[in-house]
């Protein structure tokens, strides 16, 4: 109903004008007049000034314009202006808005007509047609004064003209400096009225977000990081990098180190994370990063520049080397009193099914001890207590070898490792109860020796460099399970140090034509761990020509994947960084051509959420293979590591799933359940329980086995109660079946993992940061078990043992100044997401007040109860540093 | 030679323990013998000369969880006089310890200049005193690497019988019958070599059994018994018969009742002094039959022996006793020698004789004249794990069961009184239903019986559910047999021709009928003795 002006009466004298340009604005105000009898008197006493004004405006006289002007603009500015409705002398002069902006037309240039034009602006954000932007365009014209007495809606009306002008006028390579002026007025407006996100939102779409440093303040930069870092996931590369950035130079404006640094550790950048080292003067903040990097799982080197006091240097490397993290873990059990060591029985519960336990067999089975040794080492695993390996040799029942001899050639190697997985993390006891097996002469008690010294070291690093000096003499061992138990070992307790001194004895075994290939295999995923995320060039062309020289019988065997698999770690989550290598990999030969680029394409992009990469994925599993190809396998896996990156990503990705589990080939199918359980590790959710419960009594068997392993991957360390009675049920539903009781035994082991205080999750700092080493150890698994029969069901079983690198306490554990445990009163509760939301909300909800250590669940946060002390990071997650609140009183 | 003290331990703290390294230079070059002087000794003889140390570096020592402080290296020295050291420290001997050095181990010949040691830098050292892990002498067994057989034993039960082409009735009779030792011993016993006596097909038909029977003990896998299917085919041609080019459906019972017939003629020879006749000796009881005419009220009696019981089914019947006592009583239509015409005599029967193993068989099918067709009842009729037929015996029985009767009531009572919870549920009642973990307790204590046999086992006339066969379908000529049976060890094991699968006891008694699940058709109890 809006009233179109007529263009065509401008000219002659002024007073034709106005005679012919009341006739327009007549008509509208004899039907608003039937509607003004609903008016109030003061509305009808506002309209009609209004009316008068633009009479006057059109006045030849400049004074009486121009208090005509003023006065219009007073009203403008004085109507409260609510969301909902439109602001009353707004909607008074719609009428009138053809009008001015004809009059408008006719003005000379002067301070008049900028005033016009402002107003002219404002009266556009209800009038203009969509898409002209005459907002915008007479706001450019306009006084370039406050815009922000306009009205908060005005500004985001215009700020989103301003982003549609932007692209145009890039396309058209026209200048924007006169956008930028705005930009800069708009900014600083939003940013100093609780508009954060909508600050943000501009500059994006100008591409300008340095913009952003000038404007942040003490009180708002908090929200707006927060809005930042959560954005920076669904954005396209390189622009998520950029916003990260920019969010690190305003915590390092603000001084807010923790997170900046967990940025840091984001980009992956050391050069920030130095940065945040030398801006920062506090010994004990420091103390408090050290753990953050610790948990993070890198290698980092302090030096003097960090930290200049050297006895200072020593306690803090002490934390990032993870020297503490086996007290800590124990400060929690005893805490929760699980100290107590649990038998694999106690795991099984099989005097709850009743009938149909199987019944007390006289001969020990092989097969059953090997899982029972894999669910003591998972359950017990840390605690440096249980009862078959541990149990002192004097005792009744003989040497303490004795459980080592229960099981069978290659089974002693697991046997003998799981002593470490028992110790974990306690280097000095776990390297002393392991050297008796050093001196054994059974190479299968030495593989898993070695092997066990790996796992014991997972993650702590030593001056002494215990692991590499004991196992660097196997490595060129005749036996090849000796050579792989000294080489997994390596891997595990070097993943991610990028140790050359490593690189240049496991190198020569790829390109040895003489080396088995389990040898190399192995070798080239050790590789992958010690370099993982590190794009080595040097790595990555032994691993390319190992895999070039394999006979094609040898690329037929199940253990070649690793070869790949080894490849892609080297550049996990590395993006772009990967196409050098993806291209040479398209020479491979065509039965691991493919299998490779898929295993390249997933690593690479594993934890960004990149959704072309997804759909990429995604049509390569839409194909129907005709003869045996098995690279669907890794594509459904890079599925899941793609798109677990956030929560929304992982919901789809479920879903998606699910279809192909109705429309896929047999090799998607079996890839499926264990996609279903990197998505959810360490998180039941129902849905995916349900899901792969089903999928455990399929018809195919190997789609039943993945189910299980995923059904405890899923369950792992939650002591989950409700997968513990399926897993019951299946193992006397499979009570028959050797290979399927043996997974729903390890599955049972993981679902118990550290008798409930173990995550494997490879996120952490409140589903912020991926460990990479962490992902790279369930990648491994899940690769391995994508052909179960010849590796975990066949004599490679210690792949199990790569869990090791993702196991992490899922505690939170408060220590006071000199690092002594200190319990103090904790909320623990569900994640809310505040991103984007006003004020201080509630970050928890359906809390319960504990007191330290507590247990965190997946999606749980906790926050202190207590004014007393005041935590040094923010995300309360691991170890947290309290520092006494001087401002505290009691009551 | 060279003799020096060592340098950490000063006489004072320990008197005895004195190192002397000697250095022989004549015939071992370069190498360092050490001896506790304490064990050898000769502490005092020796006169310690104390070398020069030119270049002495301090470290300290990492060795489980202490650290040793402070320790003089002689970089003069080789790096095995420094492990010497650290013996004593640690009572590691040097062969064992493992000193890490920067990512590297100490070697007993290495240069210390070369690895660039420093003053006050820690060190690592592994290794224990423990002793060296050494295999058992004799390794676990594992199933896995078991022969067939015993992985059977394992197992607790033995295979299923695959079905040859509806053979399911036979399949599931030799379960149930496979389930009673004494049967499968007196075959042991029986002799290859066939007697005049025994007809050629009955002693080939004992023969397959028996190779059956040893069969199904060895084997984990499910076993075809082609030889047993063609004897039997052979000795009873109407199991032959074919419908459509296919074996037809059987009944059961009838394979049950003939395969006894057959063994026990087959049995019964061999040794007639002392045991007549094993077969009726397991399976039979005699019954006393009282003939009673209202119309002339002549009596007259005669026994008869038997194999089984019947449970007749009328509309009146809900539970085994009330179906027994049924069969026993009867009316039939005979000549009266004393009205000289056909008249109707009531048929009464008790028993007179308990066998060990008591069969019941559900009459459930019959032929229906007016459709002319056999039909099958689907009532439900209930039995117990626990059967009590004191009731159905004659007097002369009763008097004889009274007092091992009276027995087991105290010993009974005995464990009731020690179990507090117990209650006295199945006081006064015949028949006494308790749960399952009661009656595997009861099995138990029948074994217990079984094996003083020698100390004269009395009958008690309380029998416990030991096998059920079943059959499931609407018509008697269709459906399908299974067999399910108690184990020594007292779970129950379903044998579905070649799959068999573990069963709860509570499951068991659900086979009653009453619905389209597997019913009971016929039932072995096994009774429960005594020794007096």
């Amino acid at each position: 109903m809006a009233p179109t002006p007529d263009p065509n009466s401008v000219g002659g004298s002024a007073k034709q004008d106005e005679a012919t340009l009341k006739v327009p604005s007549k008509d509208p105000k004899k039907k608003d007049e039937k509607k003004d009898e609903d008016l109030s008197e003061e509305d009808l006493e506002l309209k009609q000034n209004l009316e008068l004004y633009v009479e006057r405006v059109q006045d030849p006289n400049p004074d009486l314009q121009k208090a005509a002007l003023e006065s219009m603009r007073q009203e403008i500015r004085a109507s409260t202006s609510s969301m909902t409705s439109v602001p009353k002398p707004l909607k008074f002069l719609r009428p009138h808005y053809g009008t001015l902006k004809a009059f408008h037309e006719t003005m000379p240039n002067s301070d008049l007509k900028k005033y016009l034009s402002d107003i002219l602006s404002v009266l556009a954000l209800t009038m203009s047609a969509e898409g002209e932007r005459e907002s915008l365009s007479f706001r450019l014209i306009g006084t370039e004064g406050d815009i922000g007495s306009w009205g908060h809606e005005y500004v985001r009306n215009l700020a989103g003209e301003i982003a549609q002008e932007y692209t145009k006028r890039q396309s058209e390579e026209a200048s924007i400096d006169d956008l930028m002026e705005l930009v800069q007025q708009i900014v600083a407006f939003h940013m100093k009225h609780n508009a954060e996100t909508e600050a943000v939102d501009l500059l994006m779409d100008v591409e300008d977000l340095d913009l952003l440093l000038e404007h942040v303040d003490k009180t708002n930069f908090k929200r707006t990081c927060n809005y930042l870092t959560s954005a920076a996931k669904y954005l396209p590369g390189p622009d998520d990098m950029l916003v990260l950035d920019i969010s690190y130079m305003i915590y390092m404006k603000f001084e807010e180190y923790p997170n900046a640094l967990q940025i840091a550790l984001f980009l992956d950048n050391t050069q920030y994370v130095k940065q945040v080292f030398t801006s920062c003067t506090d010994l004990l903040k420091k103390k408090q990063f050290c753990y953050m990097i610790a948990r993070h799982g890198i290698t980092f080197d302090l030096d003097d520049e960090m930290v200049a006091d050297d006895d200072d240097r020593e306690a803090l490397q002490d934390i990032v080397n993870n020297t503490k993290l086996s007290e800590g873990y124990l400060t929690l059990a005893r805490d929760i009193e699980v100290m107590e060591a649990k038998t694999p029985e106690d795991i099984y519960k099989a005097h709850l099914l009743d009938g149909r336990a199987s019944s007390g067999a006289s001969a020990d089975s092989a097969r059953q001890n090997l899982a029972a040794t894999f669910v003591n080492a998972f359950v017990n695993a840390g605690f440096g207590q249980d009862k078959l390996m541990t149990v002192p040799s004097d005792s009744t029942t003989g040497s303490s070898g004795n459980w080592l001899f229960k099981n069978k050639e290659h089974g002693k190697t697991s046997a003998a490792a799981s002593l470490g997985m028992i110790q974990l993390w306690d280097v000095d006891s776990g390297l002393s109860q392991l050297d008796k097996y050093f001196h054994s002469n059974d190479n299968p008690i030495i593989a898993g020796a070695l092997l066990g010294v790996g796992i014991v070291n997972c993650g702590i690093k030593n001056d002494c460099d215990p692991a590499l000096a004991l196992l660097g003499d196997y490595i060129d061992k005749e036996d090849s399970s000796v050579r792989i138990g000294a080489i997994m070992g390596l891997g595990i307790s070097y993943a991610g140090s990028q140790n050359d001194q490593i690189r240049s004895k496991l190198s020569p075994i790829l390109n040895d034509a003489k080396a088995p290939l389990d040898v190399i295999a192995f070798a080239s995923l050790s590789l992958g761990m010690i370099y993982v995320g590190s794009c080595n060039e040097e790595v990555a062309q032994s691993i390319i020509f190992a895999l070039m020289d394999r006979s094609e019988a040898e690329l037929g065997d199940a253990l070649t994947r690793f070869l790949p698999l080894g490849l892609g770690l080297l550049y996990l989550g590395k993006q772009e960084s990967v196409e050098a290598t993806a291209e040479v990999s398209k020479t491979f030969n065509e039965k691991i051509r493919k299998y490779c680029d898929m295993t390249l394409l997933s690593c690479a992009y594993a934890g960004t959420g990149n959704v072309l990469k997804v759909q990429d994925l995604l049509a390569q599993c839409g194909e129907h293979l005709e003869k045996g190809d098995i690279h669907q396998g890794p594509a459904v896996l890079g599925l899941a590591m793609v798109a677990m990156s956030e929560e929304l990503g992982v919901d789809m990705e479920i879903r998606s799933l699910e279809r192909m589990l109705q429309y896929g080939e047999q090799n998607i199918r079996r890839a499926v359940p264990l996609a279903l359980g990197l998505l959810c590790i360490s998180n039941p959710k129902v849905t995916v329980m349900d899901t792969l419960s089903r999928l455990s009594h399929d018809t195919d068997s190997e789609v039943a086995m993945a189910a299980i392993i995923s059904l405890g991957l899923i369950g792992a360390g939650t002591n989950n109660a409700r997968i513990a009675g399926m897993l019951r049920n299946l193992s006397s539903y499979y009570y028959k079946d050797a290979n399927l009781l043996f997974c729903v035994r390890i599955a049972q082991g993981l679902v118990h993992m550290g008798k409930g205080l173990l995550t494997l999750s490879p996120f952490h700092s409140e589903r912020f940061l991926l460990s990479p080493t962490a992902l790279a150890g369930i990648v491994t698994l899940l690769h391995a078990c994508l052909d179960m029969k010849p590796i975990i069901l066949g004599k490679y079983h210690y792949v199990l043992y790569f869990l090791v690198l993702a196991m992490q306490p899922r505690m939170m554990l408060t220590v006071d100044e000199n690092l002594k445990p200190l319990s103090v009163p904790v909320r623990v509760g569900q994640a809310v997401d505040v991103v984007g939301q006003a004020g201080r909300p509630k970050t928890i909800t359906g809390f319960q007040t504990h007191s330290t250590p507590v247990l965190l669940a997946a999606g749980e946060r906790a926050e202190l109860a207590t004014d007393k002390y005041i935590p040094l990071s923010p995300i309360l997650e691991g170890f947290i540093i309290l520092k006494e609140n001087p401002d505290y009183r009691e009551e | 030679m060279v003799i020096k003290p060592d340098p950490n331990q000063p006489g004072s703290t320990h008197p005895v323990r004195i190192l002397a390294y000697i250095e022989t230079k004549k015939e071992e070059e370069g190498k360092f013998f050490f001896f506790d002087i304490a064990c050898l000794g000769f502490k005092k003889e020796i006169n310690l000369v104390s070398l020069q140390h030119q270049t002495m570096l301090t470290v300290s020592v990492k060795w489980q969880k202490k650290v040793f402080e402070s320790i003089e290296i002689d970089t003069s020295q080789p790096p095995f006089v420094f492990k010497a050291q650290l013996y004593d420290l640690s009572g590691v001997p040097p062969e064992r310890q493992k000193i890490m050095v920067k990512g590297g181990l100490l070697k007993d010949d290495a240069d210390w200049s070369t690895l660039g040691l420093k003053n006050g830098q820690k060190l690592m050292m592994m290794g224990t005193a423990d002793e060296i892990v050494k295999a058992p002498e004799k390794g676990p067994v594992f199933m896995e690497d078991l022969p067939e057989e015993q992985q059977a034993a394992n197992l607790g039960y033995s295979a299923g019988l695959v079905n040859l082409g509806n053979t399911c009735y036979m399949n599931s009779t030799m379960q149930c019958l496979k389930s009673v030792p004494e049967l499968k011993s007196e075959l042991s016993n029986y002799q290859s070599a066939r007697t005049k006596d025994v007809d050629q097909t009955s002693h080939m038909l004992t023969v397959a059994t028996r190779e059956l029977f040893s069969e199904l003990d060895k084997s984990v896998k499910a076993v075809a018994p082609m030889p047993f299917w063609m004897v039997l085919q052979k000795k009873y041609p109407q199991f032959a018969q074919l419908h459509n080019g296919n074996h037809m459906q059987q009944d059961a019972e009838e394979c049950w009742t003939q395969m006894l017939y057959t063994l026990s003629q087959s049995l019964k020879l061999p040794s007639p002094s002392e045991d007549p006749d094993a077969v009726k000796a397991l399976f039979g009881l005699n019954l006393l039959n009282r003939l009673h005419c209202q119309e002339s009220s002549e009596e007259s009696s005669e026994t008869e022996s038997v194999f089984s019981l019947k449970c007749h089914i009328s509309h009146e019947v809900n539970h085994l006793h009330e179906g027994l006592k049924h069969g026993l009583k009867g009316e039939l239509e005979k000549t009266s020698p004393s009205l000289g015409r056909t008249a109707v005599y009531v048929k009464e029967s008790l028993i007179d004789s308990l066998p060990r193993y008591l069969t019941v068989q559900f009459v459930r099918f019959f032929w229906k004249r007016e459709s002319n067709q056999k039909a099958k009842i689907l009532r439900k009729v209930d039995y117990p794990l626990e059967l009590d037929i004191y009731d159905l015996c004659s007097e002369d029985l009763r008097k004889k069961l009274e007092a091992p009767r009276q027995k087991l009531r105290d010993i009974e009572g005995q464990k009731l009184g020690l179990q507090a919870s117990a209650k006295s549920s199945s006081k006064g009642d015949d028949v006494k239903m308790t749960d399952a973990e009661g009656s595997s307790n009861q099995s138990g204590e029948s074994s217990t019986g079984d094996q003083q046999e020698g100390a004269s086992p009395h009958m008690t006339g309380i029998y416990d559910l030991v096998s059920v066969l079943t059959h499931k379908g609407r018509s008697a000529d269709s459906g399908h047999y299974v067999a399910w049976v108690k184990q020594e060890s007292g779970k129950w094991v379903q044998y579905d021709d070649a799959n068999t699968s573990l069963q709860r006891g509570e499951d068991i008694i659900k086979l009653s009928g009453g619905g389209d699940w597997h019913m009971a058709y016929i039932v072995m109890y096994k009774a429960r003795l005594i020794s007096m």
